[in-house]
Order: C-alpha cells, then structure tokens, then sequence
C-alpha cells in the first residue's frame, strides 16, 4: 500500500515537472501557416501540417507522409522560425522503416540555420518528410515545423 | 506526510492538470460556436500525448478535381448531391463533416467546368455546411460571396479564393482540436471524386477518366492511416475505417495492381488495365458508400 502510494507520487511530480518544462510549446499555427502560404507564390494552396517537436535525450525523427499526384508540380514550404534548436529536414521516398530507402532532400545542403526554405518535385506519388531532431543532454525544449504543400 | 495527504495531494494535481486541459478543450468548443477560435497556442497536455511519429498528408478537394479535370471528364449536372439537402445533415459532427467533404469536392467540378451559377450554389453549400460545422470565419472574414462573384469569369483566380477558404479551414480545425474533421470532411469529398468518375466512366468509357479514377483509388490506404489516427473522436470514424478498407482491399486485388505491388514496381497508373468484373465491384461499393454518406 505504501510503495504504491509512493509511485503515484512520485508520478504526480513527474508529471508536472515534464508539464513545466515543455511548457515552451506555444505554436501560432495561424501566424506560421500564413507566413508559409506567402512563400507558395505561383503554386496554389493543397495542404500543410504542423508538428510538434519535443526535443528529447537520444535522437528522434517525426515523419510526415506526403501524397501527390505523378505529374503534378509540387512546391513544399518549410517554416522552422518556432523551433528553439537547429533540425534537420529530410525527403525520403519510402517510410523510415523501408529498406533501400533514397534521400531525395537534406535542409543540411541548404545551411541548418535556413529557418525558412523550399523544395520542388514532381513525378512521384507519395514522399516522406522526416524531421531529424537532435539530442539534447541538458534543458528541456520544444517548438513547432509548419509544412505547407503547394501544387501547379 | 500520511497516506491521506498523499492521496488529497496526487489528486489536486491530476484534477488540476485535467481541468485545465478540459477547460482549453472548452475554450475551443465556445471559441468554435461563436467564431471566435483565437490563435492555436498547443496546450501543455496536448504537448505531452503527443507521441506520434508518424503523421499523414492528404491532397485537397481542390486538387482532386484539378487532376480529374485534366482526364476531360465533362460536366453531368445530375450527378451533383443535392445542395437542398443541408438541414438534414446537420445531425452530427461526422454528418457534417463528411457532407461539407461532399459539396467541396461537387464545388471544385463545377469550378473546373466553369458552371459558375452551380459553382455559386455549391459555395453557398459549402459555406452552410461550415457553418453547422463553426468555420464561418473562413468564408465569412474575407466576405466571400461578393469576392467569388467578382472573379467569378476568371477560373484561376477563383480557385486561388477557395483555396485560401481551404487554408483558413484547416487553421480553425487545429486551432479548435478538429483535425479529424479534415480527415473526415476528406474521405467524402474523395467518395464523391470517385464517384463522379465512376458515373462518367460508365457513360463515356473514357480511359483517362479510368486512370484518373485508379489513381484516386490508390489514395486509400493513405486515408485509412490518417483515419485511424482519429478513430476515438467520433464513433461513426470506424465504420468509415472498415468501408474505406474494403475499397482498399478491393484495389489491391485488382490483377494489374497486385502485379505491381508483387514486383515492387512504381505504378504506371495510365498502363493500369482494369476488368468489367475489377470495376463493377469497386463501383458497388463506392455506390454504397456514397450513399450512406448523403441519405
């Protein structure tokens, strides 16, 4: 009874403890989205996603599958400004759990610094966007990715 | 400390975190009724479920009927959904939600066709349906009968208005902690997409409009993913699950795919032949479907 009471204790604290520190997740999804939609320029508005990044002790990857139509152009919108630390963006072809999978994108080729950018590409059918977040030994952080997918 | 401040003590904070949880939730519900959804900040709780890896993007209507436009499919006025049936879909949440899918993608075929009395109708449609729904803010803010009225000839700028209806739309379901209802408001609007195709296939057996279908079809799977992420906000979302997997199931039996799929091979959806018996079962179940949907 008493071991037990403990654990829920310690628990409760655990909890607010994680709950206080990731208290730095305020995203303004409207203020990102429209900052991204700006970028779109020639290409028209189909979807976009916001994701929330927690950045953790060991390193974490967040991925977004991406449907599209063979043949259709494509502009992809990568608004990174409500993110505290550096992530790496990357475009896959197939799912992080495929084989033989082929890197069609890296934000490092570009500067990891870039908090805004784009990327084009038509002809596929289906691509995967992996936030690649870092490690973080001390501190606790946590922000948003806005991707904004436009089509022509 | 005793065992009873222990309890009183894990008990106040729980309570206090759930509550303030549901009062957020409340918020947005208040903010949803009265279209004044403000500025999505992510709550604590919701920062701290959120353990997803993985998560899914799905085309818009917009974008569907933009490539099934491109296959010449031409306008069948009768296989609209009637725009007079809106106060019988205001039932539930997923009734709403499927319909406004519905009307989104009947607006886009007509937008694509330049019918712009029916595209007006179905805006009109749209709109009443996003109302029922909270989301007068996104046709209401830029005034947006009087703007589609004024570029109503000039199709490409119209679709730049709806579009932008669609980005607004798709904030206001975030910021209220209603994405499953762009997960639902999709499927329906990609049911009526396959429709359409299916009903002017069966008229013109026009192999751009098989292609255009087949590669609408091949979105299944996608959308069973991105429904099942959603499955626990409304009750009607499994059975949606089970009708869309059977399409699912019925695509990837078809001998051209499965082929494909065996070899590892990227579809080449235009070489893709289909059978009379392959589309006839597809056909039934989208027929049935769709009009589960909208009776």
């Amino acid at each position: 009874m008493k071991t037990s009471l403990k654990i829920i204790f310690s628990l409760s604290l655990l909890f607010i403890l994680v709950a206080f520190q990731t208290s730095n997740v305020l995203c303004n999804s409207k203020e990102l989205k429209e900052k991204a939609k700006s970028k779109l320029e020639a290409y028209k508005y189909d979807n976009s996603e916001l994701t929330k990044i927690i950045y953790k002790n060991k390193e974490t990857i967040k991925e977004i599958e991406v449907s599209l139509f063979v043949g259709e152009k494509y502009r992809f919108i990568f608004e990174l400004e409500a993110l505290p630390k550096q992530v790496e963006v990357q475009i896959y072809n197939k799912s992080k759990d495929a084989k033989n999978r082929k890197l069609l994108f890296s934000s490092k080729e570009i500067g990891l610094d870039k908090k805004e950018f784009d990327f084009e590409i038509s002809k596929s059918r289906r691509v995967y966007v992996d936030y690649v977040i870092p490690p973080q030994e001390t501190g606790s952080y946590s922000g948003c990715a806005v991707l904004m997918v436009g089509y022509k | 400390m005793n065992y009873k401040k222990i309890i009183i003590f894990s008990c106040l904070i729980i309570g206090t975190l759930v509550s303030c949880n549901n009062n957020s939730e409340h918020q947005n519900e208040h903010s949803s009724d009265s279209n004044q959804a403000s500025d999505s900040i992510v709550p604590v709780i919701d920062s701290l479920l959120d353990t997803d890896e993985l998560s899914y993007t799905l085309p818009s209507p917009l974008q569907i009927a933009y490539v099934f436009k491109k296959s010449g499919a031409p306008f069948i006025p009768s296989l609209l959904n009637d725009n007079q049936r809106i106060i019988q879909y205001n039932t539930s949440n997923y009734k709403r939600a499927v319909n406004f899918g519905i009307y989104s993608a009947d607006l886009a075929y007509c937008i694509f066709n330049k019918k712009n009395q029916e595209s007006k109708k179905y805006l009109k449609a749209c709109q009443d349906m996003g109302t029922y729904l909270g989301l007068n803010q996104a046709f209401e803010k830029d005034d947006i009968a009087k703007r589609f009225d004024k570029y109503i000839s000039n199709e490409d700028s119209l679709v730049k208005l709806v579009s932008n209806v669609q980005l607004k739309t798709d904030i206001l379901l975030e910021q209220n902690k209603q994405k499953h209802i762009t997960a639902i408001a999709f499927s329906g609007a990609w049911i009526e997409s396959m429709y359409l195709a299916i009903e002017i296939y069966k008229k013109e057996k026009n192999n751009k409009v098989l292609a255009s279908l087949l590669e609408q079809l091949s979105l299944s799977e996608v959308i069973v993913k991105a429904l099942k992420k959603h499955e626990a906000s409304e009750h009607e979302i499994s059975e949606l699950i089970k009708a869309i997997e059977k399409i699912n199931g019925q695509f990837n039996s078809i001998a051209s795919v499965k082929n494909i799929v065996e070899k590892e091979q990227e579809m080449d959806i235009d070489k893709m032949p289909l059978t009379d018996t392959e589309f006839k079962v597809i056909d039934e179940t989208i027929l049935s479907i769709r009009r589960n949907m909208t009776n």
